[in-house]
């Protein structure tokens, strides 16, 4: 169609400034308050890279970076081996398959702050239905206002709870498009069923698999309403993640430099992390161009 | 998988244990808030309790400001998923119509700038906001949620427009109508599942969102979530009813489009994602 016409231009433009007033133009402003002392009502000054040497150097940096790291990895790996297996058997056939797949979606439509709640009242230390069940099963409780592990134990059961109907629905959807005849074929080879999964199932659904835990990952990075809501972050700053840590710096320490330079080194982190998806997306529009 | 399995005892095991994961929660707010508050935390726990609406009686009584923060998710949602539909139609049909190498490169940004996490946004904004006089609104809400989900909803779009033949485009043109009428009758009137899954995605995220209530409001345009965080912030034993009763009257809508929508959330889903 007509080239050098503004009319493109027009149709994306409600969009693009969007992004570019809300996002774009406020993450340049983020690199350069990083390199700035600032606070509230305070004009910043240049500070150079001092903000990235007292981040770095900050042992509370590296605990909320080892929590995020920790959460995120058990989160991510354990949503997604829950959702293949999901998958597979919702793929087999099930039962009242419309119904079903309404079942695993429903957490979707729970709120942050809804799905904390419900949790923290099941995982009550001492007067909470699952932890009573747990108790007369002789199991120990998940003690979380006071363990930081069993805190972000929590956290991660709650952060699973609420995005394996986003894993489950790409994982699934990658399945039902696997051709049936490839299995048929496999199955007059003689192929077990785990022969099948692996030389089958895997391979082809490996693009699906690798986006919904590329996503994953980038989304449970950012983390905080979960942490936020159960332990603000404590006992003694223990259950911090990186975007709370980042919270607690700019907006209760008014240290707006310091809590740019963590905004910038998760922005790092998150662009590191997807660097071949963007690859391959680039590649894939550019081929179009 | 498509075959017999050995055991479909083992797998009607799974289903139930797939069902209470999901379930289990949420049944436990709405039936719970139902309940007296002492059938709430007795052990063992009484499976039958008699239905009573006191907790909502007492939402009403002790917390009258909810009904209006409920209004202010309402009203910011209604924006939100209005403002991103409208963006993300128009940029999802330039995308799928146009070709060019700085549209190409406008379109990667697009995608780009879903790695940018919102709380480090939060830091410039928060001052902008302010000197704007927009803290405390709902058009603050408004733009941000939009934002945030104009991407997917471009791609969703686009992936939608993509396979509405540009056959009828040009038979469109034939008939005298120009980009616009193109986009009014051929495009509008087509791309509804791809509006729907869009709007759903917005709309799921702006009524459910707690970050940038919790940073850009106080009262005036308080949203549904933060009213429930503050109302855990200051509960005691006796007040859970009350919680689960908020809940509800919070969850059940969101609950009730989703599953309305769930044909096209599952498409647009996998469109928006994969094909990124």
């Amino acid at each position: 169609m007509s080239r050098g016409s503004a009319t493109p231009w027009l149709l994306v433009a409600p969009t693009q400034l969007l992004l570019l007033g809300v996002i774009g133009l406020p993450s340049l402003y983020v690199m350069w308050l990083a390199l700035t002392q600032s606070s509230y009502g305070q004009a910043p000054v240049w500070v150079g890279l001092q903000n990235y040497r007292t981040v770095l150097a900050d042992p509370y940096f590296w605990r909320a970076l080892w929590n995020t790291l920790i959460v995120v990895n058990v989160v991510v790996y354990g949503e997604l081996v829950l959702a293949m297996g999901i998958a597979v058997l919702f793929a087999g056939g099930v039962p009242l398959r419309r119904a079903m797949i309404a079942v695993v979606l429903a957490p979707y439509a729970v709120s942050e702050v809804v799905a904390v709640m419900v949790w923290r009242y099941l995982m009550e230390p001492d007067i909470g239905p699952i932890t009573h069940a747990l108790e007369a099963l002789g199991l120990p409780g998940l003690d979380w206002s006071v363990s930081p592990v069993a805190a972000l134990g929590l956290v991660g059961i709650i952060n699973v709870w609420m995005h394996l109907p986003f894993t489950f629905i790409l994982l699934y959807t990658g399945l039902l498009a696997i051709p049936a005849e490839l299995y048929e074929a496999a199955r007059i080879d003689g192929a077990s069923p785990w022969t099948e999964f692996r030389r089958i199932t895997l391979p082809v659904l490996m693009p699906s698999i690798l986006v919904a835990v590329l996503f994953r990952i980038i989304f449970a990075f950012r983390m905080f309403s979960e942490v936020w809501l159960l332990t603000q972050g404590g006992p003694a700053r223990s259950t911090e993640v990186v975007a709370l840590y980042l919270y607690l710096t700019g907006f209760r320490y008014g240290d707006f430099g310091g809590a740019a330079a963590i905004g910038v080194l998760m922005l790092l982190g998150s662009l590191l992390l997807s660097v071949f998806w963007l690859r391959r997306a680039y590649r894939g529009m550019f081929a179009h161009a | 998988m498509r075959r017999r399995w050995p055991v479909p005892v083992l797998r009607h095991i799974a289903l139930a244990l797939i069902c209470l994961w999901s379930l289990l929660p949420i049944a436990v707010i709405v039936l719970f808030s139902l309940r007296p508050a002492r059938d709430i935390f007795a052990w063992p726990l009484p499976l039958w309790s008699a239905p009573s609406f006191a907790n909502y009686v007492a939402l009403w009584q002790r917390w009258p400001a909810f009904w209006a923060d409920l209004g202010n998710s309402l009203a910011v949602t209604s924006g939100a998923t209005l403002l991103a539909i409208f963006a993300s139609t128009l940029a999802g049909f330039g995308y799928s119509r146009y070709r060019g190498k700085w549209l190409t490169a406008s379109a990667f940004f697009t995608i780009l700038v879903r790695l940018f996490p919102p709380i480090v946004i939060s830091l410039p904004l928060f001052p902008a906001v302010n000197a704007l006089g927009l803290s405390d609104t709902w058009a603050v809400l408004i733009v941000l949620y939009a934002a945030f989900y104009a991407s997917l909803g471009t791609w969703v779009m686009k992936a939608t427009i993509d396979q509405i033949p540009r056959e009828l485009d040009e038979a469109a043109r034939i008939d005298g109508a120009g980009t616009w009428g193109i986009l009014r009758h051929v495009i509008l009137r087509l791309a509804a599942p791809g509006m729907v899954a869009s709007g759903v995605f917005v709309a799921v995220y702006a009524w459910n969102e707690f970050l940038f209530a919790f940073l850009f409001t106080t009262t005036r345009a308080k949203t549904a979530p933060l009213a429930i965080a503050e109302m855990i912030g200051s509960a005691e034993s006796s007040d859970w009813g009350v919680l689960f009763a908020a809940a509800s009257v919070q969850l059940l809508p969101m609950l009730a489009a989703v599953w309305l929508a769930q044909r096209y959330l599952v498409a647009g889903l996998a469109a928006g994602s994969v094909k990124g």
